[in-house]
């Protein structure tokens, strides 16, 4: 049953970034599966009102108040009118959620329950317990997914950082990766042929990341001169850009590496593949990271990849693709030692890497996947079967998972946040429901305009059965 | 109050779409409120224009017009009870409650938006004014500056709305039609199809 998306996050193009391609690429793919999807995202300078991408791909850039790294202020109620008139207007049955530092997504997988509407929350980062932002962070999560239909994680250790954070069910979490499109990150030479090294060819090491520091660049700064030294024939690539760039580059004047290591600044995503072509092992230094597709990216252009074993990565690529150090420097110049090693040796047939990323990978299957969470959650799959049936166990599948719009249910949900927090989320809900309420009065829903979907292409299937049917038409009366 | 469209069609090439949300005056009851109206807005105005006249009589009106007699209009009854009032309040109140009521006085109830298509001609869009004294503004656009006539949507206090635009080459900013009213998406579409027949198809 074809289903009306909204998805929600702050994080959408013209930024890139891991998750904006994520929320494409998912949109594109479920319109293909007959699907109508809209994007809501805050409006980007010089990037304001409602667009159309390829595909009928409908993008609402609302004008709001951005305050850091391109994340809105969580004004908790002040989405919710403009929010409810876009939802109205395009008939929306699922509001889809996505990265856990968008105000956005919070408020509207909120406003949408008030609403009665589903909703699906994905989680793209980790977080730690320990500092103030974190639990800060945590408690919000914990608000918005006690009463969220369904999350979806894009690793398995995503999933047990969100079942914690959030104090979730583990059945109402799945896990579906990310994907890449592997089309656009295909090696610059014939896949049949294997490279051979000599013991004195360079091998250029690439990295591609934004220069943060929870993407390790301090461990990369500390790194560098350390591998340089001990292997003369290696040469650097460093692409992207960030606060610790003017780091990176003390440390090349320091050490006069300006010659080995190359600089290139920010590149868009369109180049990513050009950049990664141009080497032979993928450096990820980073501390962490809930899947890190960049990998998937670096492995199917045919680049050999040295890895921190944090996070989600161990679970991204198999083990003969990768070396994975700990996340320390003195482990790292091992690490990328051994892949150097590796590849001299001509041990590792990276050429075969693109071929097998694209079995592993695919949007196509993500979208199918997406697609049977949003079934199970509006009940077109039944929740024994949607959240798997245990014979022998005192309880129902579906008891407490298929979560009921009554506001009194809510209420209790949210009350078990935690002492005082529950108290004040459980007022948070009852103003929400108000402000709901007042709205329906104020902006009648019979006054606002339905907005006409884009027209549906045709898939392949329903594309032959017309053609046999108006071939059949022809036939018919001459016959 | 919602627009509703009125379309005109002089000839097979012009073409007259207004867009108004004024009310209709079907009923005998609507007729009879609506000459109500009117007359008390001619009331009104004759009183504030005496009270104002009153306030103001010792500096400007003291002396026999040639045609109003001032001195005689002042001593007769209605005329004291008039200068009583006026002289009980402070002339910036009166100046300003006098300001308010004439504005109220002049003030259309009702916004009509208008969108004229000629072939070979152009397009001329125009937006009634606030009062009965202002002109409408308009704006023409000729054939030729023309690049294309849309529906798009844009967010607009609250809420996303549609609205029919005209992209005019060589300049940053599209032209909106119907500006205020924001009339709904079936008025528009209608108003979308029948400009662009009048503008380019031939046949009709």
């Amino acid at each position: 049953m074809p289903y009306n998306i909204a998805m929600v996050s702050d994080f959408f193009f013209p930024q890139p970034g891991g998750i904006e391609s994520h929320i494409y690429q998912l949109s594109t793919k479920l319109i293909d599966r007959g699907h109508k999807v809209i994007i809501i995202t805050h409006a980007y300078k010089g990037r304001t009102g409602v667009r159309y991408l390829t595909n009928g791909l409908k993008v609402y850039h609302v004008p709001f108040f951005v305050i850091y790294r391109e994340t809105t202020m969580p004004t908790v109620f002040s989405f919710f009118p403009i929010f409810r008139n876009i939802v109205i207007r395009e008939q929306i049955q699922i509001v889809h959620g996505h990265a856990s530092l968008s105000s956005f997504c919070h408020e509207a997988i909120l406003h949408a329950r008030t609403m009665g509407i589903r909703t699906v929350f994905t989680d793209h980062s980790l977080f730690g317990f320990a500092d103030a932002a974190s639990i800060l962070t945590n408690k919000l999560l914990k608000f918005i997914l006690s009463d969220v239909d369904h999350v979806i994680c894009v690793s398995h250790t995503c999933k047990e950082n969100t079942v914690l954070r959030a104090s979730l069910d583990p059945l109402m979490v799945s896990v579906i990766p990310n994907a890449v499109v592997a089309e656009n990150f295909h090696p610059s030479e014939p896949p049949s042929v294997p490279r051979n090294m000599g013991p004195t060819d360079i091998i250029t090491i690439v990295v591609i990341s934004r220069l943060f520091y929870n993407k390790g660049t301090d461990l990369l700064i500390a790194a560098i001169p350390r591998i340089l030294a001990s292997h003369p024939n290696v040469r650097f690539i460093i692409a992207g850009n960030g606060p610790k760039a003017i780091d990176l580059e003390q440390m090349l004047e320091r050490n006069v590496l300006q010659d080995k290591v190359e600089m290139l600044g920010s590149v868009r995503h369109e180049e990513v593949r050009d950049v990664m072509v141009r080497g032979h092992i993928y450096l990820h230094p980073s501390l962490t990271e809930a899947f890190g597709t960049v990998l998937v990216e670096a492995a199917s252009c045919g680049l050999y990849v040295v890895c921190t074993r944090v996070g989600g990565i161990p679970e991204v690529l198999p083990q003969h693709m990768t070396t994975f150090a700990k996340p320390e420097e003195d482990d790292l110049v091992l690490a990328t030692g051994k892949a150097i090693a590796a590849l001299r040796s001509n041990k590792v047939r990276t050429d075969r890497f693109h071929d097998q990323v694209k079995m592993m990978y695919s949007w196509t299957d993500v979208a199918h996947r997406t697609e049977r969470v949003y079934n199970g959650i509006s009940g077109d799959i039944s929740p024994e079967e949607f959240y798997g049936y245990y014979p022998g166990q005192d309880w129902e599948a579906g008891r407490d998972r298929v979560r009921s719009f009554a506001l009194i249910d809510r209420l209790k949900r949210y009350y078990g946040c935690g002492v005082w927090a529950g108290k004040l989320f459980c007022l948070c809900v009852v103003i929400d429901f108000l402000l709901y309420v007042f709205l329906e009065m104020w902006f009648p829903r019979a006054n606002i305009d339905m907005a006409r979907s884009w027209p549906r292409k045709l898939n392949q299937k329903e594309n032959n059965r017309l053609a046999i049917a108006s071939k059949n038409d022809r036939l018919g009366p001459a016959s | 109050m919602p627009g509703r469209l009125i379309l005109r069609r002089p000839s097979p090439t012009t073409v007259s779409f207004t867009v108004s949300n004024a009310s209709r005056h079907t009923s005998t009851a609507a007729k009879a409120l609506f000459y109500l109206q009117i007359l008390l807005r001619v009331l009104a105005l004759v009183c504030v224009l005496l009270l104002d006249i009153a306030k103001f009589r010792h500096s400007l009106f003291l002396q026999d017009g040639s045609w109003i007699r001032w001195t005689t209009m002042w001593s007769s009854s209605m005329g004291s009870s008039v200068c009583r009032v006026a002289d009980a309040y402070s002339s910036p109140v009166v100046v300003l409650a006098s300001t308010v009521v004439i504005y109220g006085v002049f003030r259309k109830g009702y916004t009509e938006e208008s969108l004229l298509v000629i072939r070979g001609l152009g397009i001329q869009t125009s937006t009634s004014s606030q009062t009965y004294l202002s002109k409408a503004s308009t704006r023409f656009i000729p054939t030729t500056q023309i690049q294309d006539i849309v529906i798009h949507e844009a967010f607009k206090g609250f809420e996303v709305r549609f609205y029919l635009a005209v992209i005019v080459k060589g300049e940053s900013e599209v032209v909106v039609v119907f500006p205020k009213l924001l009339p709904n998406r079936q008025i528009l579409e209608e108003v979308w199809r029948g400009s662009r027949r009048c503008l380019y198809d031939s046949k009709s």
